[in-house]
């Protein structure tokens, strides 16, 4: 149902930004190619993505290019109109202080959303069950809910998150 | 056990293992979490729902736009119908603010009659002023997908169409169609 969904965020320019030089770079979200999981290894992807390989997953790469800097997979849950987030992860040279490119888990975070309002109008729903310590990072940075353990994004804040990693062309 | 959140610099963006571990793990998570979210749902007002519903609209525009594979479909009125009832609660008062009367409306959302040019143009101007408060949306994406199901159709219908033209279309003033 979901193959062709990268298409969504087409017509809008999506980036991230190269911290030091403040350049910034158009993205794509793809389907994750069966040829990629040689390159996913844990130390630089931090989990073992080759245990997702039958569900929904989606790299995120700069536009032309092949390296993947972020990886993100799904569970869609229809009868909920929710899709649940299972595994997120930005590529290690991208992280913490020293990061090369910002933005990269916003962006995958910004496009299941996308899927969701897509699929689910004024329903959507994503949810995500962040250890307790980083929980509220997530409930700052993108205005998460919170529900137990578990953190989701609706609407209105939904589409906030949209329009935010979204930029003119 | 699995390892939750791998976090090695600090950086809660690094990793996050949000999967479920049991059934029933993810059942209760499924009715906490619709409860609450029901509970929220009821906050909604009006305006919210209709933004809601009107991005979703754009993002499925966008989705035609991109794989646009004749489906026999009518999608301009398709798109138009629902632009109208996302907004109005009579399409005749939309009509009105066209300045279009509600039969010509209701000829093209039936697809009795193809949009004109102004039609369009009204129907692209009305969307900027709707859109603009909610998200981006493109100016000539109505446009667009006129002349592209337009395209779609035609080049699906050749077997109708195709012989009697072609007929009409000789080489005569050329020694060969090269």
């Amino acid at each position: 149902m979901f193959q062709n969904l990268e298409t969504i965020q087409y017509l809008r320019i999506v980036i991230i930004k190269d911290v030091e030089t403040g350049n910034t770079y158009p993205i794509e979200i793809l389907p994750i190619q069966h040829s990629d999981y040689k390159f996913l290894t844990i130390k630089r992807y931090s989990f073992n993505w080759k245990k997702e390989k039958e569900k929904e997953v989606y790299k995120l790469i700069i536009k032309g290019q092949n390296d993947i800097l972020g990886l993100i997979s799904i569970e869609t849950i229809h009868a909920e109109w929710r899709i649940h987030i299972g595994l997120l992860c930005v590529s290690k040279e991208n992280v913490g202080k020293a990061k090369k490119f910002e933005n990269i888990a916003g962006n995958l975070i910004s496009f299941v959303a996308k899927i969701a309002v897509k699929e689910f109008g004024e329903f959507a729903c994503v949810s995500l069950r962040p250890k307790t310590a980083i929980a509220q990072h997530y409930i700052d940075a993108y205005k998460m809910n919170k529900t137990g353990a578990t953190l989701s994004l609706e609407v209105p804040e939904i589409i906030d998150l949209i329009n935010k990693f979204e930029h003119e062309k | 056990m699995r390892n939750k959140t791998i976090n090695p610099d600090g950086d809660p963006e690094f990793g996050v293992d949000s999967r479920y571990t049991s059934s029933m793990e993810k059942e209760q998570d499924s009715i906490d979490l619709m409860q609450a979210r029901l509970e929220r749902m009821k906050n909604l007002t009006r305006e919210e729902i209709i933004r809601a519903k009107l991005l979703q609209l754009k993002l499925k525009m966008e989705e035609y736009l991109k794989n646009p594979d004749y489906d026999n479909q009518k999608h301009f009125a398709r798109f138009l119908e629902t632009y109208i009832d996302i907004i109005y609660t009579k399409r005749n008062v939309f009509a009105v603010d066209l300045s279009i009367s509600p039969n010509y409306l209701s000829k093209i959302i039936n697809n009795h009659r193809e949009p004109n040019e102004e039609f369009i143009l009204k129907l692209m101007i009305h969307s900027e002023k709707v859109f603009k408060n909610i998200t981006h949306f493109r100016k000539k994406t109505w446009y667009q997908i006129f002349y592209q199901e337009k395209l779609n159709a035609t080049m699906a219908s050749q077997d109708t169409w195709r012989p009697k033209i072609e007929k009409e279309i000789n080489f005569k003033s050329l020694n060969s169609p090269f």
